[in-house]
């Protein structure tokens, strides 16, 4: 096990730039996922802490030790690819050996590490088959246990999921889950879903264009986006934003936007007639039963058993809501909309930034 | 019962069309070779169908060398399978690491060589044989083996390496990421990883350069003139020096000459399977 720090990592293929000095830490024992969205430079990260793609500025220090002139197999840190890379003319058994092969290990030693791997990742009975013999999430298990009988300080994972099919990945995510519950080796997870990080990370590093956007908790992320970029990436369905004028003089401020006023709590900067954009989760707008809250037409209605999600037309604008339980609106209805203040985000509408 | 339409008879129609002129073309001759093979002397060129009296007796001369023209019958059939299989090993051993180091290891000047290797194909072969024979008698190779394996590579490697190296781009390169992070060296990579994946091009391009060897006439006959260091290929060319020649015998041995090639064909058949690397990433 060991802690990871990356110290003002850059990296350019020829002229182009693509990470643009990145640095955070990993805590011993840590999972940290990477996410963002495909071409943002996440893949690029994990594959330097692999030895797989050169450094071009800055430093990776494992334990505190800089790797950036190790080669891959001197790092002590194993990777699951996103096509499993198993390697086609050996076994499952030799597959998950192979490491510990080249490394001259004793024969009882291998036996007892891939079998100890076996068991834990379910593979006992599939261990002298060939890849291509298994199943798409089998070859995701043999992946995972050739990384395993290394016991490595870092476990890398490079999108590992993409390849299953929706109800495998969601199984297959609570497997890494407890594997990791159960090994409590540092591991750094690439992915562009970020409900896969929601679910995974102790704590999510959001990547766009080669800079990080935020690092933090999942909730955190969640509950306070630190800009724009990051509140849109995180949650499902996303944030509904729209652009208006911020006032502040009436005894509570509000957010002037596609011709009403949308309640916030409070906000320490801004000033009266800021321009900003405000940003509420499906998830905080609810249908009232009564009163008068903001008017908005019923498009479509989607009922998912356990919620409903529905989407609104206000002032010409579409929006989410997800509520609990179901309702009886039909498309062309009129409902008042109540807005949970207390989950209002406001941004700075030129930058992005989060203004509180 | 289906039903057959017109349209499937007509495609059948087809195929036979094309299908039986083909076949008739290719075994004619050998139909041939066999007839002369098994008449007697004087009853070769009679212009029957089937020999009234067949007879084994052509080939009995033939393994015996009882004729001057097949004095080192025995011998020059080695000779043929020395030259073949050396120029197959060190082809396949030259044309393997060459793909390996350009394929996988990415090394410099790798497009350079690829381009050189295509280029050699706008020589054709003939034109290079006198500074070819130039080359060995000032190496002193002349009437020595190695002239004509060290030829046939020259002439074989450029399109093996080309072959191996259009393959080896298939392999996908995670596995060598993969090998890699498992603590592989170069040398490892090559030998537990990229080679067994090899198998299937490997023995085509080994195949290949096999016969190529085999069937050569022209170097054979430049570089090579003793009797006994001749193969068998240019010593059945021989034959026709005569007036006489002995056909009969001559087809004997060519359809034993025959016989190599069409076994080896037979044998690495089956081991050109496709999909050997089916399971290893998602495609």
């Amino acid at each position: 096990m060991a802690s990871v720090s990356f110290r003002n990592i850059e990296k350019s293929f020829g002229k182009t730039k693509i990470i643009h000095g990145i640095s955070f830490d990993i805590q011993d024992g840590e999972f940290v996922v990477l996410v963002g969205p495909s071409g943002c430079g996440k893949s690029t990260l994990l594959r330097m802490l692999a030895g797989l793609e050169e450094i071009s500025g800055g430093d990776i220090a494992v334990d505190d030790k800089v790797v950036n002139d190790l080669e891959s197999k001197d790092r002590d840190i194993a990777m699951v690819f996103q096509s499993y890379a198993l390697y086609p003319h050996m076994t499952v058994r030799d597959n998950m050996a192979f490491s510990l092969k080249l490394r001259k290990a004793d024969q009882a030693v291998t036996d007892e590490r891939v079998s100890k791997a076996a068991k834990i990742l379910n593979l006992d009975v599939l261990l002298d088959r060939f890849p291509r013999e298994l199943s798409g999430g089998q070859r995701q298990r043999v992946a995972m246990g050739r990384a395993i009988v290394r016991d490595p300080k870092v476990f890398l994972f490079d999108e590992p999921l993409s390849n299953l099919d929706a109800k495998l990945r969601v199984s297959m995510r609570a497997e890494i889950k407890a594997l990791h519950q159960r090994l409590k080796t540092t591991t750094v997870y690439v992915t562009h879903d970020q409900i896969e990080a929601m679910t995974l990370a102790d704590r999510i590093v959001v990547m766009h264009d080669g800079i990080i956007e935020q690092i933090g908790t999942p909730l955190e992320l969640f509950d306070r986006p630190g800009n724009l970029f990051v509140a849109q990436f995180i949650g499902s369905p996303s944030m509904n934003v729209f652009e208006g004028k911020l006032r502040t003089t009436g005894d509570k401020p509000v957010v002037d936007a596609l011709g009403v006023n949308w309640p916030v709590e409070r906000v320490k900067q801004g000033t009266d007639g800021q321009a900003v954009s405000y940003g509420i989760r499906p998830g905080d707008i609810s249908i009232m039963e009564s009163g008068q809250g903001i008017p908005a037409k019923v498009i479509v209605v989607e009922p998912t058993g356990a919620e409903t999600e529905l989407l609104l037309e206000v002032g010409g604008t579409r929006i989410v809501t997800v509520m609990h339980g179901r309702t009886d609106a039909k498309p062309d209805d009129i409902v008042q909309l109540h807005i949970n203040a207390n989950k209002a985000h406001i941004f700075e509408a030129q930058t992005g930034k989060r203004l509180d | 019962m289906k039903r057959i339409t017109l349209k499937q008879v007509t495609t059948e129609a087809k195929l036979l069309l094309i299908g039986i002129p083909v076949f008739l073309w290719t075994m004619i001759p050998v139909y041939h070779m066999i007839l002369f093979a098994i008449s007697p002397r004087d009853k070769a060129t009679s212009g029957q169908l089937f020999p009234k009296q067949p007879t084994l007796d052509n080939f009995g001369v033939v393994f015996e060398q009882k004729h001057i023209y097949l004095t080192h019958f025995w011998q020059q059939l080695g000779n043929s399978f020395v030259i073949a299989f050396s120029v197959a090993a060190i082809t396949l051993f030259i044309a393997t690491t060459a793909a390996f180091a350009i394929s996988r290891l990415k090394v410099r000047g790798g497009r350079t060589v690829m381009n050189l290797a295509l280029c050699t194909y706008f020589i054709p072969a003939a034109f290079l044989a006198v500074p070819m024979y130039k080359t060995m008698s000032s190496y002193g190779l002349l009437n020595n083996h190695w002239s004509l394996i060290l030829a046939m590579v020259t002439i074989a490697s450029p399109y093996c390496i080309w072959v191996l190296k259009q393959a080896s781009d298939k392999l996908p390169f995670e596995l060598d990421e993969a090998a890699k992070m498992d603590g592989a060296t170069a040398m490892q990579l090559f030998r537990l990883v990229y080679l067994p994946l090899m198998v299937p091009s490997l023995v085509a391009v080994g195949t290949y350069s096999l016969l190529l060897a085999w069937n050569e006439y022209l170097y054979a006959f430049l570089l090579l003139s003793k009797e006994d260091t001749l193969t068998l290929g240019v010593a059945l060319g021989n034959f026709l020096g005569a007036d006489d020649s002995p056909w009969e015998l001559l087809m004997a041995t060519g359809l034993f000459y025959a016989l190599p090639p069409a076994a080896i064909y037979y044998t690495f058949k089956r081991y050109m399977v496709s999909g050997l690397t089916a399971g290893a990433v998602k495609s």
